[in-house]
């Protein structure tokens, strides 16, 4: 328990260590999360679009939809913030030789890496997310008690988790190739499956987001509790969040191994 | 009991072959050929605490690879390492509690941070108590002449200044083991004497253990009083730096200026014991064997030929005993 208490201080003080290191690079941040929002509002079009030609999407109304847009943003805010140094263990730590240096140190790499670099143009989404997931329980009248807050905190964290965990079973590819990151990128975008109500695809696509890659847990449920469709599913995200990070630590470690004998 | 253990320690590569064209590709997807290559070929030592090894041999002799598997980066083919009572490798975390490490030019320092912010995150990794490391702050500090560094960010430093916090950075959480792989490659020749100093520093006072690989065996002369030498993946002397010396450093280097000199000297005499490494119309460089022949009896033969103006003599150092080692194994 006192070493996982640890290893929390530790993420913490990393976490302080690249806020200073983005405060040198200040204007970067503010283009980077400015342009960001706008390639969303693009997106948000596109939704606002669809909907001129038609009321509902298997039952969704135009801001039901842009509701559960808004929880996925959070969660996708968070997760690209605290997992963004995972695109970097391919073209960055293991081409250029840091990957030893990691090795070195008396914690799991997996922590060294994931706390090294913090991504806070992804800020951006979660400031987005926030704005328009206000809006849309307002709009939608949710009463906004401290219950439903405190859920949407949690579950958000959670839904960034089972991002950051399928993303880091899917960074094991670095381990063979230096391009993990467009792997890891292209698996990630899946999650805008999960973006829309799963009725509206074929059975082979909810099996792909609801059991292959679960990114179905990390917004889409726990929206349909918010409305008030599904009370229970949204509770099995955690379960789905642990299990994933167990398998990914268990796989990361069998890969770390088999580099370390092979030595490249 | 020695403090590193190493017992018939072999590392085998795996390279995959490429083999070309469109029909290669898909040959290395479905029954990939590989090339193996043993660089290091079934090495045994032991070493005791606070001894300072030096680690030499040529390019591609191995030394990495071995340094590697002593840090746990690299599990071995096969053998055994023992490292303070832990099998690296098998606990790599645990292992790293108790060592630092240096690899070539590689920085552990945070790119984008102040040096100090750097030192703190170590800190708190290695768990460092408050006292312990403001101690040892202030000494490397002095040594190393870190104080205008501290503040500045780790990317706006010069090689030599970096190489400077980096060794510090090394020795801060008081590892019992220290591998040092090429720390001075680039460095000036007062950065490389400011680091030398601190390496003798430390290890007098904390007894750290110290493996170093270096190019520049001034380093090794200073600092090192054992010699690891390794030649193709196996070990070739191991021992007393000073008997290594003894052993192979039979040859004193002379360097004669002369006059009035007709032709060429080595095409007309023959000297025993001593071989003419370089002649000019004004000088000539010998090296001759000591217990086969002096000064006096080449001076005799040389002077019958040319008139000798100025003698410079000095002892073999290891960089000439090296490049006769490698001469010979190189021969056969
Ligand atoms: N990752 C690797 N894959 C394949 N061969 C390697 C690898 N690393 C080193 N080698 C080979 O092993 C030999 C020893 O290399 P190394 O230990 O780096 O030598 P040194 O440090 O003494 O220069 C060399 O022939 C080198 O080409
Ligand atoms: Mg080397």
């Amino acid at each position: 328990m006192t070493k996982v208490l640890d290893n929390i201080r530790l993420y913490g003080s990393f976490l302080k260590t690249s806020l200073k290191e983005m405060l040198v690079y200040r204007l970067d941040c503010i283009v980077g999360m400015t342009s960001q929002m706008v390639t969303q509002a693009v997106e948000i079009i596109f939704i606002w679009i669809v909907f001129q030609n038609t009321e509902n999407l298997a039952g969704w109304n135009f801001m039901q939809i842009m509701l559960l847009y808004g929880i996925t943003l959070l969660s996708v805010g968070i997760a690209d913030f605290c997992f963004d140094a995972l695109y970097d263990i391919g073209p960055k730590y293991i081409r250029e030789g840091d990957f030893d240096k990691i090795l070195l140190r008396p914690v799991h790499p997996l922590l060294s890496i994931i706390g090294g670099s913090k991504e806070f143009t992804s800020l951006g989404y979660f400031l987005l997310g926030l704005i328009i997931t206000i809006i849309m329980l307002v709009k939608l009248a949710i009463p906004i008690t401290i219950f439903l807050i405190l859920k949407i905190v949690f579950f958000s964290i959670v839904g960034a988790l089972i991002i950051g965990g399928i993303n880091t079973i899917c960074s094991i590819s670095s381990f063979w190739t230096y391009r993990s990151n467009e792997f890891i990128w292209s698996v990630y975008q899946i999650y805008t499956f999960a973006q829309y109500p799963i009725d509206i695809y074929n059975g082979f696509i909810k099996f792909l987001i609801t059991v292959i890659l679960p990114f179905a847990f990390v917004a889409y449920f726990p929206t349909m509790n918010y409305l008030g469709w599904d009370i229970y599913l949204i509770y099995l995200s955690p379960i789905v969040a642990i299990v994933l990070w167990i398998i990914a630590v268990k796989v990361w470690n069998l890969a770390l191994n088999k580099y370390r004998s092979t030595g490249n | 009991m020695a403090i590193i253990e190493v017992e018939n320690l072999v590392k085998t590569y795996k390279i995959l072959q490429k083999q070309d064209g469109l029909i290669g590709y898909f040959k290395n997807l479905v029954r990939p050929k590989y090339k193996e290559l043993t660089a290091v070929k079934g090495i045994n030592f032991n070493i005791e605490e606070g001894e300072l090894v030096g680690y030499i041999g040529e390019n591609g002799a191995g030394k990495s690879t071995t340094i590697k598997m002593l840090t746990g980066l690299l599990t071995p083919t096969s053998g055994k390492i023992v490292v303070n009572g832990i099998v690296p490798y098998e606990k790599r975390i645990e292992n790293n509690k108790s060592i630092g490490a240096v690899f070539g030019q590689k920085t552990q320092l945070w790119w984008d941070l102040p040096v100090i912010e750097s030192f703190r995150l170590i800190k708190q990794m290695y768990k460092l108590p408050d006292g312990e490391y403001r101690k040892n702050l202030k000494k490397f500090t002095q040594i190393l002449e870190l104080e205008e560094l501290l503040d500045k960010q780790v990317k706006n430093l010069s090689l030599g200044q970096k190489m400077r916090c980096e060794i510090a950075a090394t020795f801060l959480h008081n590892p019992k083991i220290v591998y040092l792989d090429e720390p001075t490659i680039g460095l000036d020749v007062f950065v490389k004497e400011n680091i030398r100093k601190f390496i003798k520093d430390i290890n007098r006072e904390k007894k750290t253990t110290v493996i170093l690989t270096t190019h520049d065996l001034k380093d090794i002369e200073d600092v090192c009083n054992r010699i690891i030498l390794l030649d193709q993946g196996e070990i070739i002397y191991d021992g007393d730096k000073q008997k290594f010396k003894d052993i192979y450093g039979k040859y004193v280097f002379a360097e004669l200026v002369v006059s009035n000199k007709n032709g060429k000297l080595s095409d007309t005499i023959t000297l025993n014991g001593c071989e003419i490494v370089e002649e000019t119309e004004k000088s000539i460089k010998i090296k001759f064997n000591h217990e086969e022949t002096t000064i006096m009896q080449i001076l005799n033969t040389i002077s019958n030929h040319c008139v000798v103006e100025d003698i410079h003599m000095r002892e073999a150092e290891l960089e000439d005993i090296l490049k006769e080692i490698y001469k010979g194994a190189h021969k056969c």
